[in-house]
């Protein structure tokens, strides 16, 4: 077994090295990167889980080799099975075991152009008609499986055009039965970006301005049966769909001048069905979105102002539209995305059928003249939305979906201590504007939190956070601490716990310990954790509470 | 055999050392221009990534610019530091990263390019980078001190 392990051990690094080896110094390099997330789960009667499969495991390898101006790479991905909480993937076959070639690509580029061949990850302006990305946490990966050039002209000039299929693990029940284990969709998707920097044509050095826009196309035959399979509803009619494909475009302007920043967007797209929409029929969508900057000193200011209406837009209409990564574009919530555990309780949730929503924050750092080492640091943010359309919300009026008031304070005292107090104001509607059928009211919650750092020398230091959630509504008030001990640069362990005073008096404790040796992190722990949404940009995942043992292993060569 | 296979592991093993190099990635810079990354080769810098999520990657970020003038006195080097937050956060990732002060260059890479062509998983990451464009050295995660470590690597670099 042994030598078994040693034969694979040296005909891994054989392969990995024989790139370098065969063409010498100057020649290739190759790349591999490894995350591995494993679960052991354990009953627990206090949440009322049972598992009858205590494991799992969400794995990926992904290997590069560049040589000069080619390049080339593999991403193989195992579900061994998939992690709980990862439905989309476990409702689609993921529930047990799964290995497999999840992306591949070649590319050759030069310092202007470049040709890709196989799964393309792209973003078109802010993303608003087109996003192709993976999320691993989220169990989110949307490449497009076909091709891709770019080229530039003088710096001023620049173009990309792709065509594709999208990647969809998700493609269960309602109207796509037959689907089940398909990794794509059966829509094709081209897109094309131009980009002109107007600055660059006369050579300004202060002045940064520039125009764009995108056109992107989505092509899907309506009918509900192809190559023999039934997809059970057919959209002609049901609908009021006219045409097989979908035209999206934008246009953007990007202004940036000695700290001031000005950026704008308007995207539109063709009838549609948006996705999570309650309006029971394809409808055109529009976006604007605006933001505003400002830098100077130590001060600086960011606003940004967003109008979506009708603009979830899935990968494909045969692929459960509902389905979380079911999704072309990008949508992010209007927010700050929080870390402190009580603040990040209820993350907020963007409505892609219609919302208006704005956020504003000022940062602001004053450092000792005397000592680098001394400084404080000021952030508030507030952040807001509301519906859209009537017909949303029960009471058929615009109503608050999201609003959050946040202050930090920061002071680094000296080269040893360092503290944080941060107070969040948090208010969202129950019925996230989903429809008129769900209970609309507006639950308030107050956080205050307070972190402080101290450095025992130069391999120690110790970190504490205390947490409170004061609340009248949904489960009450909450309390939560943390303490972590850190050992540079390889050790650090980790204590936390979260209990609710209010309904549930449940305790979620979570312990752990991280061991870092240059690319390799190996992190244990174990504990109870809370249900609750995962987001990322227009994206949530529900993962369930659980109790269990997990083992994480990021590593790379 | 299983001490010539030992040796083999070893010696192969040596030949994959070094080698990777920066790749060329198109990525925006604080000014809102997009730069290929090879045009940062030239002199040695430790490449930090981070996002205002991660607050390991923060105080990382904030215990070298704290160090930054002592390290400086010994070696001509960079810190440059790439935002990975998505175009959700990149505009408070900038404001934030203006605000600081930081003395880095400070690169914005929403759509991840870069963070994948370097198959960066989780941050905070660094990697240290020679003046001809070589990684050679690279750490995952920070625990308050381990910013000593990158320093380290860089005085070896130069020193080579």
């Amino acid at each position: 077994m042994k030598r078994i392990a040693l034969v694979l051990t040296a005909l891994v690094a054989a392969l990995t090295a024989s790139a370098q080896i065969q063409f010498g110094e100057k020649g290739g390099y190759m790349t591999i990167g490894l995350e591995s997330n494993n679960i052991l789960y354990v009953d627990d009667a206090k949440l009322g889980t049972t598992y009858p499969s205590k494991f799992g495991s969400n794995d990926y390898l992904k290997i590069d080799y560049v040589k000069g101006r080619f390049s080339v790479g593999v991403q193989g991905e195992a579900y061994l099975p998939a992690l709980q909480g990862y439905e989309d993937l476990r409702n689609n076959g993921y529930d047990k075991p799964k290995v497999m070639l999840a992306s591949k690509y070649i590319q050759w580029q030069d310092a202007n152009y470049s040709v890709m061949v196989g799964d393309v990850y792209d973003q078109f302006g802010n993303g608003l008609v087109f996003r192709s990305f993976e999320d691993r946490q989220l169990g989110v990966n949307n490449s497009i499986e076909g091709g891709r050039v770019t080229a530039t002209f003088g710096n001023i000039v620049s173009v990309k055009a792709l065509f594709g299929r999208p990647r969809l693990y998700s493609s269960t029940n309602g109207y796509s039965t037959g689907w089940i284990g398909s990794q794509y969709a059966r829509s094709t998707v081209g897109g094309a970006d131009l980009s002109v920097s107007l600055s660059d044509m006369w050579d300004s050095e202060e002045l940064m301005l520039s125009v764009e826009g995108s056109y992107v196309n989505r092509r899907e035959r309506l009918d509900r049966e192809l190559n023999g399979m039934n997809y059970g509803t057919d959209y002609f009619p049901y609908f009021e769909l006219t045409s097989p494909d979908l035209n999206m475009y934008s246009a953007r302007l990007n202004l940036d001048y000695k700290g001031f920043t000005l950026r704008g967007e308007y995207a539109g797209k063709g009838k549609d069905i948006s996705s999570g929409a309650v309006l029971g029929k394809a409808a055109e969508g529009s976006a604007v979105l605006a933001e505003l900057g400002y830098n100077v000193g130590g001060l600086s200011i960011s606003a940004q102002a967003r109008r979506l209406e009708m603009m979830g837009t899935p990968l494909s209409l045969y692929g459960n539209i509902g389905v979380m990564g079911n999704t072309l574009n990008y949508l992010p919530a209007l927010t700050r995305q929080h870390t402190y555990m009580l603040a990040a309780l209820n993350p907020c949730q963007m409505n892609a059928e219609g919302e208006l929503a704005l956020q504003a924050d000022v940062y602001y750092t004053l450092r000792s003249k005397q000592s680098r080492q001394r400084y404080w640091n000021f952030h508030a943010n507030f952040s807001t939305s509301y519906t859209l359309k009537g017909y949303q919300t029960a009471s058929g009026k615009r109503e608050l979906l999201w609003s959050d008031v946040n202050v930090d304070v920061e002071r680094q005292w000296n080269k040893q201590w360092k503290s944080t107090l941060m107070f969040s104001r948090q208010q969202w509607n129950t019925s996230h504007g989903q429809g008129p059928a769900l209970p609309s009211t507006t639950y308030a919650s107050n956080i205050f939190v307070g972190d402080v750092m101290y450095k025992i020398n130069k391999k120690f230091s110790l970190r504490m956070e205390a947490q409170y959630l004061l609340s009248n509504d949904y489960e009450g008030d909450w309390v939560a601490g943390l303490i972590e001990f850190n050992f540079a640069p390889h050790w650090s362990v980790f204590f936390s716990d979260m209990y609710n005073l209010g309904t549930t008096k449940t305790n979620y404790y979570n312990g752990g310990l991280s061991f870092t040796h240059n690319r390799t992190r190996v992190q244990v722990s174990y504990g109870r954790n809370r249900a609750g949404y995962v987001c990322s940009g227009g994206v949530c995942r529900y993962q369930p509470a659980y109790t269990g043992a997990s083992l994480m292993l990021t590593t790379s060569f | 055999m299983n001490k010539l296979l030992c040796l083999a592991v070893a010696l192969v093993a040596s030949l994959t050392v070094s080698a990777q190099q920066l790749p060329d990635v198109k990525v925006e810079n604080d000014a809102g221009k997009m730069i290929s990354t090879r045009s940062l080769v030239g002199k040695p810098m430790i490449i930090s990534y981070w996002s205002l999520a991660c607050k390991p990657c923060i105080q990382e970020l904030n215990a070298m610019n704290d160090a930054l003038e002592e390290w400086r006195e010994e070696a001509d080097f960079e810190v440059v530091a790439v935002s990975v937050d998505d175009v959700r956060l990149k505009a408070r990732a900038k404001a934030k990263a203006a605000s600081m002060g930081w003395d880095f260059i400070c690169l914005f890479d929403a759509n991840q390019a870069m963070k994948r062509a370097m198959n960066v998983s989780l941050t905070p990451q660094s990697f240290v980078v020679d003046a001809e464009g070589n990684i050679v050295f690279s750490h995952s995660g920070y625990t308050p001190g381990s910013e000593q470590l990158l320093f380290e690597k860089l005085l070896e670099t130069i020193k080579k």
